[in-house]
Order: structure tokens, then C-alpha cells, then sequence
């Protein structure tokens, strides 16, 4: 496999972690447009404890998200009390408020002589865990397609559980769902929790796949493709997010020709798409003809 | 610190540093880039070079073709080509094989002039000190 192809399906393995964190709220009837936010807290948090404390990547992972777990708890604790557009709205300014956190983010050692660690606007360069453990691309390719593996197989056994039909009941009415005794606020409280850690996992394998970050990567951008590719890709499965950022991916690389307006091409494409399907391509009335047609 | 102590940082640091110049070909969004590497204040020579490139406001989504840059006729330069898709500011990754295995990002605003170190490249942490 070429430098080309190892590099598309690792960022499309990256994307994934990110749109799934979207997709899990949006299954409980949440939309956030803040998800960037959770993966840049792993991602820096990540590369702090591995390039400045030399922690082990795994352990380093782990801390990373249970970070983006409490700091996306403590932003659903006061935005969950609003809904639909407006709860949108003050996950995109919590978002904005983590990326200008990041431009003042000042964390600097010397390491081996040389300064090392965020630096505001600057960036934070030589996150080089896997230079120094001899980690080579298709590995790391492999280590991100294990744990989006067990992210989905995890999605799936949760779906088919209680805990899964809780998760639609709350989604598709919250009013009857607390009617029959279900703790709303607790349940989506515990699912934004669940959707910062699996941002910030995201967050924390970008950040050494690219030994590079700075503030400017966590900005509307990403958060606006992470919720398009769980809406493109369909409601109905974890699998749903995951064909969105192949489409994505896909459709953009396919569209090369249009050099820079290929964006605007794509944008056009999901404003269609939406238009006749709007809970995506995977959406529960396909995966249950799906289901029917293959069991 | 001061700017003495930077430079003197610089010379002793064993992190590979790299600088850019590139000059448009003519061909839309095509630049012809040299590229000089250094390490610990002397050209490095021999490494296997691949260049990269991302957009910082849009990571990922900017999959460029990585090119491999052939050895230049001065001491640490190397060639290459990059294939971009717009002007704008481009993290520039290039991926060291060889004799030292890393990976340096450097940010340039790209136009039709050339390309010039950008904010958030290292350029601009060099005049910060």
C-alpha cells in the first residue's frame, strides 16, 4: 500500500472517531456542533502526557479521555437544559470557547534542549511518540482500525441491548420516555460523556499521526463535517457514520478536478441528499429492511 | 529567552529543522519546492523525503498525493514537487526515512508568487524570541 492510500484510509479511520461521537448524541436527540471541541482536548491533552512527561501513548489515550469525558459532562451540565437549535448553538460557542482556550494554551518544557509543548497560536509540534517506538504508517493504520473495530462492535452490542432502545426512546420523545421512568437528564448526561471520550480518542491518534496541532484545527469545520457525516451516512446504524466519511472522503478525492470550489460541490451534494433523506442513507427503515431481506 | 540563547537552542538541537522555498511552475496550484534540512546546526544529508501536505483550518480532508523529494546539488537540499489544491496556508509535512526517522510540519501561505512562512509555521516562532 502507497504513502497515498495508507494516509486517506488513516484520516478516514480518525474521521470516524468524531463522527460517531456526533452520531451517539444524535441518537439521543442532541445535536452538537461542538464535537471538534472534545477531539481537541484529547488531542492536546494526548500529546502533552506523551511528548513532555513521556507517558506510554496507551495510558496516554486513556488519560486523554477520560479529559474529554469530564469536559464534555461539565458543558452538558448547564446546555442540556436547552433543546434543538439552541442546544446546537451552545455546543458551537463551547466549541469556540475550547478553540481560544487553546490559543492561550502556554505549556512549555525543555525536553532534551529544546522547548517543546502548545504554544498558543504557534501550535504544538513534536508529538513524536510513534517516530521513537518505530511505529511505521500501516501499523498505526492497523492500531486505528482495531479500536474503531471494537468502538463499533461496542455500538452495536449496546444498540441491540436495553440500554440501546432507551437511547431511541429518548431520541424520538423525551416527554414519554420520562413518562415511563427513565431518567432523561441522567441517561444524556452519561451519553455527552461517553461522546467527549470517543472525541478526545479521535483527538489523541490525530494528534501523533500528525505530530502536529494548533487551535485552528479544532474549528467549525471539523465539527460541521463530523455531524454532516452521521446525518449523510444514516441514523439507523454506527455504521451510518462511518459510509458518511467514506462518502465524504470518497466524493471529495473523486471530485479533485474541482480543485478549491470541490467543497462547494460537496456541500450541494449533502443539501440533495438531506432534501430526499433526511435522516441520512442508513436510516432505521433501511436497516430494518436490511435486517428482513438478510436474516 | 534571549535571541542568543534561541540560535544557541537551535545549533544544539538534535530535532530536524527544514525550510522552504517554492516557486510557482505556471501550472495551476504547482510548485516547484527546495527544501533544506538541518540538523543540529549542519545540512542532513542522505534522508528519504516525502512530502505532505494538510490544510490547518480543515484537517484530514485534504488527502494531496505525498511526493518524494529527490537530493538537490547543495549540502542537506532536497527537490520536490507539490501538487496542491489551492492557494492558501498549507501545513507542509515531510516524512523523514533514513538515517533519522521523523516527521517535521512547517506552515507556508502559498500564493502566486511562491510560498512564504506562515503564521503558525516556525518562522514565526523563530521572531517571536
Amino acid at each position: 500500500m502507497d504513502d497515498y492510500a495508507l494516509g486517506v484510509l488513516t484520516n478516514i479511520g480518525l474521521f470516524s472517531f468524531v463522527a460517531l461521537s456526533a452520531y451517539l448524541l444524535l441518537i439521543a436527540g442532541e445535536m452538537s456542533f461542538g464535537q471538534q471541541a472534545f477531539f481537541g482536548v484529547g488531542a492536546y491533552a494526548g500529546g502533552i502526557l506523551t511528548a513532555l512527561y513521556g507517558w506510554p501513548l496507551p495510558l496516554a489515550a486513556l488519560a486523554a479521555m477520560a479529559l474529554g469525558a469530564l469536559a464534555q459532562f461539565l458543558v452538558a451540565l448547564p446546555t442540556l437544559r436547552l433543546r434543538g437549535l439552541y442546544f446546537a448553538m451552545a455546543t458551537l460557542a463551547a466549541a469556540e470557547m475550547a478553540r481560544i482556550l487553546f490559543e492561550l494554551l502556554h505549556w512549555r518544557r525543555s525536553i532534551d534542549g529544546e522547548l517543546a509543548g502548545p504554544d498558543g497560536t504557534q501550535g504544538f509540534r513534536g508529538i513524536r511518540w510513534i517516530f521513537e517506538h518505530g511505529i511505521e504508517p500501516m501499523h498505526y493504520l492497523g492500531i486505528v482500525g482495531v479500536l474503531l473495530a471494537l468502538v463499533v462492535g461496542l455500538f452495536l452490542v449496546v444498540e441491540r441491548s436495553k440500554l440501546g432502545a432507551t437511547l431511541r426512546g429518548i431520541g424520538q420523545d423525551p416527554e414519554l420516555a420520562a413518562a415511563v421512568g427513565i431518567d432523561v437528564q441522567r441517561v444524556k448526561l452519561g451519553v455527552a460523556a461517553a461522546a467527549g471520550a470517543l472525541a478526545a480518542l479521535g483527538g489523541v491518534l490525530y494528534a501523533h499521526h500528525n505530530t502536529y496541532i494548533e487551535p485552528r484545527n479544532f474549528d467549525i469545520m471539523l465539527g460541521v463535517h463530523s455531524l454532516a457525516y452521521a446525518l449523510i451516512g444514516g441514523l439507523g446504524t454506527a455504521f451510518g457514520p462511518l459510509l458518511g466519511v467514506l462518502l465524504d472522503i470518497g466524493v471529495l478525492e473523486s471530485t479533485r478536478m474541482f480543485h478549491g470550489y470541490r467543497m462547494i460541490v460537496f456541500g450541494g451534494l449533502v443539501a440533495v441528499l438531506l432534501v430526499f433523506r433526511p435522516r441520512g442513507l442508513l436510516d432505521e427503515r433501511m436497516v430494518l429492511w436490511i435486517r428482513q431481506r438478510f436474516s | 529567552m534571549d535571541k542568543a540563547a534561541f540560535f544557541l537552542s537551535l545549533v544544539l538541537a538534535q530535532t530536524p529543522q527544514a525550510d522552504l522555498r517554492c516557486v510557482p511552475t505556471g501550472e495551476d496550484f504547482v510548485y516547484d519546492c527546495s527544501i533544506t534540512l538541518t540538523r543540529g546546526g549542519q545540512p542532513l544529508e542522505g534522508a528519504d523525503v516525502t512530502v505532505g501536505a494538510d490544510m490547518p483550518s480543515m484537517p484530514m480532508a485534504h488527502n494531496m498525493r505525498p511526493a518524494k523529494a529527490t537530493p538537490g546539488t547543495k549540502p542537506g537540499e532536497y527537490k520536490a514537487r507539490l501538487d496542491l489544491e489551492m492557494l492558501g496556508e498549507w501545513a507542509i509535512k515531510l516524512r523523514l526515512g533514513g538515517p533519522v526517522r521523523d516527521q517535521i510540519v512547517v506552515n507556508y501561505e502559498f500564493d502566486s508568487q511562491g510560498a512564504k512562512p506562515a503564521m503558525g509555521g516556525h518562522k514565526m516562532e523563530h521572531k517571536k524570541h
